[in-house]
């Protein structure tokens, strides 16, 4: 009567090793090019020549095949480096979208052409992607999206506006869903297909989108009559709805869901390890207990992912355990300061506190809304 | 998981749907047909000796081994000492002691022990089912010297006042025989064990909780639809999913190892995460079925009385938050090492 199984997997020596080496990786490099931990590292904190370094150990495209560039490694170990990198607040963000889920979206619907002409990139840490999904009209309803990609003799016609596209402004790519037939009500989640577009390309335009953190990490992506090749189509004409399932499946496992903000927590156990109170040690065991319990559920993902399994439900309950722990991780770290004012808190500490408290109510509405995590679990379950 | 395991839990399970309903639960007598066969056939089949190395006549499985079955008995609201008699025959073997084939229960919460010669006096408090064991196996510190002993049932038996899903007696002994007496094993640490059992009771109740509000909602209508349809059920469904998945994945620490189930940290974390989770299903699962869950007829009232009775044992999620808090701030490290360690 198990209704959804996480597989216990053990972290061998193997993967302790690699922690560690990325470990010290991490701190001769961030003290040689003065790079400084942040939190949300992977949404905010863009380094392409970090990156690029990313790409030289080998760390990037850790599973794709070496015939393309890839490593060839497992998926636990890539989860193993990237847990390393956001717990030390890396700059990741450049090359995020791109190693998490658009190589992988190549290497499993591309042809020989695409792979060969990006994967290697993607795995040098030189070729960044953003995701091109949302639109004004078509949030969490992802099926009514509008953009168009009309066929033509040459190739295709792409006409529409993405929204939230995290990082187009520092990236080459975006794999677009659009609509390649006209939605039909009682089929909405065909007509759909996915494209491979060089943002570069003439009639691209992408324009910043301030948050309220007054960062400018998103955008809006428009489209004015973009004409693409033929070899713009990734994998099937009409399959975009099954593609992009799975490429959520990629997006909302991993671990990036609850370690965001990590270095907020470890910081604040720096400077007030030794004057917590009763009610603040209480906090942080059950932070603790939280914490190592959704580490062992996204471990487990990555296992099945390595394994060609389908974890698409286990990864919206990552998703959404993962959404919960980063909101009460705020109240958590009030809790743990009750004898300590805020105002004898270091500013650095105080930094890191007002930008996770700002930014955290975007984490249960990026990757899917905690409703859509709920719906899908719903179903999973036969109530839909 | 191993083909073994798989050949007993199948046993397990054909015992326990056959012989364990919810009249059971809430009529239980020592001397009910319904309670004799039951047990019957769980002495029978050697179920109690899973844990019991293979020289001394049992199956030689490991703590990690028997998780599922656990799960599956808490699954089944399984009202008698099976898992009790499972643990304490394991005590017994780790001391080279022959098992039992009759129902033991255990307890280390002891008080004024006194031996004189083979006979045992003392206070035994919160003994599970101890109406339908003939002997008992205690934990208890003598003259700084911690000691294993099973002694024979006898004098004055007090039903606790509890949540009484499962019952639990106090007991107060007066010169009781004495079976077997051994010095505890330094590495053996009973406590442990025992709330790690509960952590996965707790998980295979939530389970069965899950598994009753989905069948609930989904043949009871309002407003001309079955409840499944609505999106605030659905979504209280689902929160409790959440809650069961991410207690089964909190008993990961207790995998791959015997000594994780006397692991001080392997211990908090499940016992923490699990007690959190069964605050919520409970919750969440009464609001799902409406008065019906109220009911002492309707199953879930005895999954309700077990969690809360569970959570509360040992102390409970909140005082195991600050242990764990305080273990971690103890100890030289960071936090990311704490968790890697």
């Amino acid at each position: 009567m198990t209704y959804f199984n996480f597989p216990n997997i053990e972290e061998d020596d193997n993967l302790k090793n690699l922690r560690n080496d990325v470990k010290s990786f991490l701190k001769t490099t961030f003290n040689s090019n003065n790079i400084k931990p942040q939190a949300d590292a992977w949404m905010y904190s863009a380094n392409p020549e970090f990156s690029k370094k990313l790409g030289e150990k080998g760390w990037l495209g850790m599973s794709f095949p070496k015939k393309y560039g890839g490593r060839e490694k497992t998926m636990l170990e890539r989860y193993v480096i990237t847990e390393e990198l956001l717990v030390a607040g890396a700059p990741v963000a450049a090359h995020w979208i791109a190693d998490r889920q658009s190589g992988s979206q190549i290497i499993r619907y591309g042809t020989e052409e695409q792979k060969k002409e990006i994967i290697p990139k993607i795995s040098s840490g030189e070729c960044f992607f953003a995701i091109g999904m949302s639109e004004p009209d078509s949030g969490s309803d992802l099926a009514s999206v509008k953009t168009f990609a009309k066929k033509t003799a040459e190739g295709w016609e792409l006409t529409g506006r993405k929204i939230w596209s995290t990082g187009a402004h520092l990236s080459h790519y975006m794999i677009v869903l659009a609509r390649t037939e006209k939605l039909d009500e009682k089929n909405r989640h065909s007509g759909l297909s996915q494209f491979l577009v060089n943002l570069k390309l003439p009639g691209v335009e992408i324009n910043p989108i301030e948050d309220m953190t007054h960062q400018k990490h998103f955008n809006e992506t428009v489209f004015n009559n973009v004409i693409l090749n033929k070899d713009a189509l990734l994998g099937e004409e009409g399959m975009g709805w099954q593609q992009v399932v799975g490429e959520l499946a990629l997006e909302r496992s991993g671990p990036e869901r609850f370690l965001s903000h990590y270095i907020l927590l470890d910081n604040f156990i720096s400077e007030f390890r030794y004057k917590m109170s009763e009610m603040g040690i209480t906090s942080l065991g059950k932070i603790i207990s939280e914490l190592q319990t959704l580490r062992m559920m996204s471990f487990s993902i990555a296992w099945m992912i390595q394994e060609k399994k389908s974890p698409d439900v286990q990864a919206a309950f990552v998703k959404e355990a993962g959404n919960v722990f980063e909101k009460k991780l705020i109240e958590t770290i009030r809790e743990m300061s009750n004898l300590i004012p805020f105002e004898e808190w270091s500013s650095s500490l105080k930094s890191l506190f007002q930008d996770a408290t700002l930014r955290i109510p975007a984490n249960s509405l990026r990757g899917g809304t905690s409703e859509i995590m709920r719906g899908i679990i719903s179903k999973q379950l036969g109530l839909r | 998981m191993k083909d073994e395991i798989k050949i007993i839990l199948d046993i397990c399970d054909k015992i326990l749907l056959k012989n364990v309903d919810h009249h059971l639960r809430i009529n239980l007598k020592p001397n009910s047909t319904q309670f004799k066969t039951l047990k019957d056939e769980i002495i029978s089949s050697e179920l109690t000796k899973l844990l019991v190395k293979e020289n001394l006549g049992g199956a030689g499985m490991s703590l990690t081994d028997i998780i599922p079955i656990v799960q599956l008995s808490a699954q089944y609201g399984t009202p008698i000492p099976f898992i009790e008699t499972i643990i304490s025959n394991f005590l017994l073997s780790e001391l080279n002691i022959k098992p039992e084939n009759d129902f033991i229960t255990l307890t280390n919460k002891t008080e004024n022990i006194l031996i004189k010669k083979d006979k045992i006096s003392g206070n035994f408090k919160s003994i599970p089912y101890l109406n339908l064991a003939k002997k008992i196996l205690v934990e208890t510190e003598i003259k700084n010297q911690k000691y294993i002993i099973l002694f024979q049932k006898g004098g004055k038996l007090k039903l606790q006042k509890n949540f009484l899903s499962e019952p639990k007696f106090d007991l107060d002994a007066s010169e009781l025989e004495i079976i077997s007496m051994m010095e505890k094993p330094e590495q053996m640490d009973v406590q442990n064990l025992l709330i790690n059992v509960r952590s996965i009771q707790s998980f295979g109740a939530m389970e069965k909780i899950l598994k009753l509000c989905i069948e609930y909602c989904s043949q009871r209508k309002q407003f001309g639809r079955t409840l499944s349809k609505f999106q605030m059920i659905q979504n209280h469904i689902s929160e409790i999913a959440l809650e069961v998945a991410a207690s089964g994945a909190s008993l990961s620490t207790l995998k791959n190892n015997n000594k994780n189930f006397y692991n001080l940290k392997n211990t908090a974390i499940p016992k923490i995460r699990t007690g959190i989770a069964s605050g919520k299903v409970i919750a969440l699962s009464h609001q799902v079925h409406g008065a019906m869950g109220f009911t002492k007829e309707y199953e879930l009232s005895y999954f309700t009385k077990a969690l809360n009775s569970w959570r509360n044992e040992f102390g409970n999620e909140i005082y195991w938050q600050n242990i764990l808090g305080k273990l971690f701030l103890n100890q030289n490290k960071n936090l990311w090492e704490f968790l890697n360690h």
